[in-house]
């Protein structure tokens, strides 16, 4: 099979999955009160409160929604005809699809707890613009802990194969799997406590928290550490210019290099204790299919033709025990992107994580929580078909058979 | 005489020889015990187990611990807390031990959506001398028959998610491996569908939808076990199917349907019990990781219900490092580390041991990693 006939096959494949989160998303939206829906498909028409009932004109007699004397606004009935809520199911659920495929993910909730804590002020924006926002620090941090994990999980793994059962295989096997079963809040606040009690209370920490944390985390003493250190910086008034979003590229792009130190710098504890957590799945993966690699024929060839053992380990058993492992590590980048929620709480990080926090609190956004469990599931989809492309252009036997 | 030859016969058939089955799981266990760090897993799961089964022993109700309550003087007592009478400090004194007001808290109270703040909330064992009163009602209750009590809830939730997980996951992947065709196609691709979802949002979006309805504690329960199970059955299913799809061209399987056995007894007799293994080593896995992602839900602000009323270890745990957060702007009081340090180690302990077991039972269960 050529090679673009089997990525169409893999596309119109996932099709179906695709329509299908966004039904049960549908359904799921479906269940919430009109109002609030309402709210957080139109926005409120940019007003902070978008009433249903309003007082009756002088003259009438009304009843909204159980309330005597009270009538239909008659500017939210006209905005529910236009979002199609008064319609039968079916045309709701294609109208839903329509405004999903169009990218009209709907707004931000002004009223909501999101709106406070992201700096959103009491305005509302598009949702899809501001999971924008939020995305790359996300980015920045997922691919630092991802080179991490990787630094981490190749040799270790690799060397655990090779010395199989041995006290370092148990020792790494220990390891990986205390990460694994530490709740990563807990682990992010002993290493952030940590870390602020080396640091004897000094500016560097700082770096490491929101102005919200900054008082409860933030050093040691506390109330040594001044706050000021607001982020995202791209919403406030750091740069002149916002090109990519990113904050570090920004920076940069901006000749503030202290600033892109800076913004590097606070990702570095939060991408520790992530790859820390996700370093036992991936060294399992690792020292597995080499393992099973050490078994083939092939490495037997080479070890009775004389190759040398490092040799083998590192260029005929290490190499072709990869393909397993780039499939894996593709998989957890796309799970990555999804964001942290607890580390980036616990360490103030405004990324798409923080974002997915906030909009759970009470009042929760409607908007954002589905318009991300949205852009989550293409992530992982539009992984899923990578990484299985990539998985087939490195092993032919995938798309021929 | 026929009753001896009926005797014997009967024993052949069910007494004496021994169930195959059973010889199998001896066979099993008898790898499992080499591995050293696997009955250390196994150890700690048992220890745990028959404290989440004696807790009910334990002095006091598993839905309310008791609360050792206070407010400064000249403050309105605060009627909701359930303590009453309450003693009452003068601002800025540290509370005295003698004035505790030790009150069982019935039940059937009703609870109040508490956050306290204002360094008012330890959980002991208490350094009483540490504390001052600022404003604010205060209550204190001791953490570790919080522990004994949340012992229940943290194995029973994560018991209850991994079972029907794995029922539901068993029920529909056995179909879809067996009977193939569209039967599998539509049960894969709605399989798929949920699966595409990333976990931890699936949970916080049917909490968020469905959670807030609902005002009684067990109910609460049932749709956190409900949000979980939604977000584990299709890893079940997807195992499950792989491994019927092996398990059903075996030579037993083709026996028996020559045999004349119907469809539903070659699937609940032959083919469900030969696919269980890979399930019994992901299910002692996921059951270490629903604590874990429940005590991260609470951590994010998902309250399911206060801690005192609910002292499930995660949610004791995430409510405890909010709690520092306020210690940690004391300068004069101790440093509550044990505040974190025994939840932790509770929720710690338990995931590490399954990890334990699970990684042991996977190697003794797979013959080619055996030796």
């Amino acid at each position: 099979m050529q090679m673009w006939v089997y990525i169409i096959r893999r596309v119109l494949l996932v099709l179906p999955v695709i329509i299908g989160v966004m039904t049960i998303t549908f359904l799921l939206i479906s269940l919430v009160p009109l109002n609030q829906r309402v709210s957080a498909a139109y926005g409120g028409g940019g007003r902070s409160s978008f009433s249903q009932c309003e007082p009756c004109p002088t003259g009438q007699t009304g009843n909204c929604g159980g309330h005597v004397g009270q009538c239909i606004n008659p500017q939210y009935a006209a905005v529910v005809h236009k979002l199609g809520f008064d319609q039968p199911a079916p045309v709701q659920w294609a109208l839903y699809m329509e405004r999903s495929l169009t990218l009209n993910w709907g707004y931000t909730n002004p009223s909501s707890e999101a709106s406070t804590g992201a700096y959103l002020g009491h305005s509302t924006y598009p949702v899809i613009e501001v999971l924008g926002w939020y995305l790359p620090y996300t980015l920045e941090l997922a691919l630092l802990s991802l080179l991490l994990i990787l630094a981490l999980a190749i040799p270790i793994g690799n060397y655990s194969a090779v010395h199989r059962n041995r006290p370092a295989d148990q020792a790494a096997r220990v390891m990986s799997f205390s990460g694994y079963a530490l709740p990563s809040f807990l682990l992010g606040v002993l290493v952030l406590l940590g870390a602020a009690f080396l640091a004897g209370g000094t500016t560097p920490t700082c770096n490491f928290t929101s102005t919200h944390y900054l008082q409860f985390y933030g050093s040691w003493p506390p109330a040594t550490c001044l706050p000021g250190d607001v982020y995202p910086a791209w919403i406030g008034s750091h740069f002149q210019t916002t090109p990519t979003h990113f904050p570090t590229i920004d920076a940069l792009i901006n000749g503030n290099y202290a600033l892109a130190w800076q913004s590097f710098y606070r990702l570095l504890l939060p991408a520790v204790v992530i790859a820390y957590g996700y370093v036992a799945g991936i060294l399992r993966f690792v020292r597995n299919s080499m393992l099973e690699v050490m078994n083939l024929d092939f490495v037997r060839t080479a070890r009775a033709k004389g190759v040398s053992e490092s040799q083998v380990v590192r260029h005929h058993a290490g190499r072709n025990s990869l393909n397993v492992t780039v499939t894996v590590l593709g998989l957890t980048f796309a799970f990555f992107i999804t964001g942290f929620p607890v580390i980036e709480e616990v360490f103030g990080l405004r990324g798409i994580g923080f974002l997915l926090a906030l909009s759970i609190q009470n009042p929760p956004d409607l908007g954002l929580i589905f318009g991300s469990t949205l852009l989550f599931t293409i992530i992982v989809v539009a992984a899923n078909i990578i990484v299985d492309v990539v998985y087939a252009y490195l092993d032919p036997r995938v798309r021929l058979g | 005489m026929a009753e001896p030859e009926e005797a014997l016969a009967s024993a052949s058939t069910s007494g004496r020889r021994p169930n195959p089955r059973w010889a199998q799981y001896k066979r099993t266990f008898y790898f499992l015990r080499r591995n050293s760090l696997a009955m250390v897993g196994l150890g700690i799961l048992v220890f745990w187990v028959l404290l989440a089964i004696t807790s009910p022993l334990f002095p006091g109700p598993s839905n309310a611990l008791t609360r050792y309550c206070g407010v400064p003087a000249g403050t309105p007592a605060n009627a909701s807390l359930g303590c009453s009478p309450v003693c009452t400090y003068p601002v800025g004194t540290p509370p005295t031990a003698g004035c505790y007001q030790v009150q069982a808290a019935s039940p059937s109270v009703v609870a109040p959506t508490i956050r306290i703040s204002n360094g008012g909330i330890d959980l002991g064992p208490l350094p009483l001398g540490s504390l001052t009163v600022s404003s604010g009602s205060v209550y204190f209750f001791n953490l570790a028959p919080g522990l004994v009590k949340g012992a229940p809830w943290s194995l029973g939730i994560a018991g209850a998610v991994v079972s029907s997980g794995a029922v539901i996951g068993l029920m529909l992947g056995a179909v879809a491996g067996y009977a193939g065709g569209a039967t599998d196609e539509v049960i894969m691709r709605f399989t798929d569908i949920f699966l595409a979802i990333p976990g931890l949002f699936l949970v916080l979006v049917t909490l968020s939808v469905l959670g807030s309805k609902v005002g009684t504690l067990d109910g609460r329960v049932e749709i956190l076990i409900a949000a979980f199970v939604i977000t584990w059955w299709p890893l079940y299913t997807r195992i499950v199917r792989g491994q019927v799809l092996v398990t059903r061209e075996q030579k037993y399987v083709e026996a028996a349907r020559a045999s004349g056995a119907r469809r539903a007894r070659i699937i609940t007799r032959h083919i469900i019990p030969n696919s269980m293994y890979p399930v019994f080593v992901q299910m002692s896995l996921d059951v270490g990781t629903v604590p874990l992602l429940l005590a991260a839900i609470v951590f994010l602000g998902y309250q399911i219900w206060p801690v005192i009323y609910f002292p499930e270890w995660g949610t004791l745990a995430a409510f405890s490092v909010e709690n520092v957060s306020t210690f940690v702007t004391c300068t004069s009081c101790t440093f509550p580390w044990w505040q974190i340090f025994f939840p932790g180690a509770c929720l710690f302990l338990f995931a590490i041991s399954v990890n334990f077991l699970a990684d042991g039972l996977r190697d003794a269960l797979d013959p080619r990693l055996r030796r």
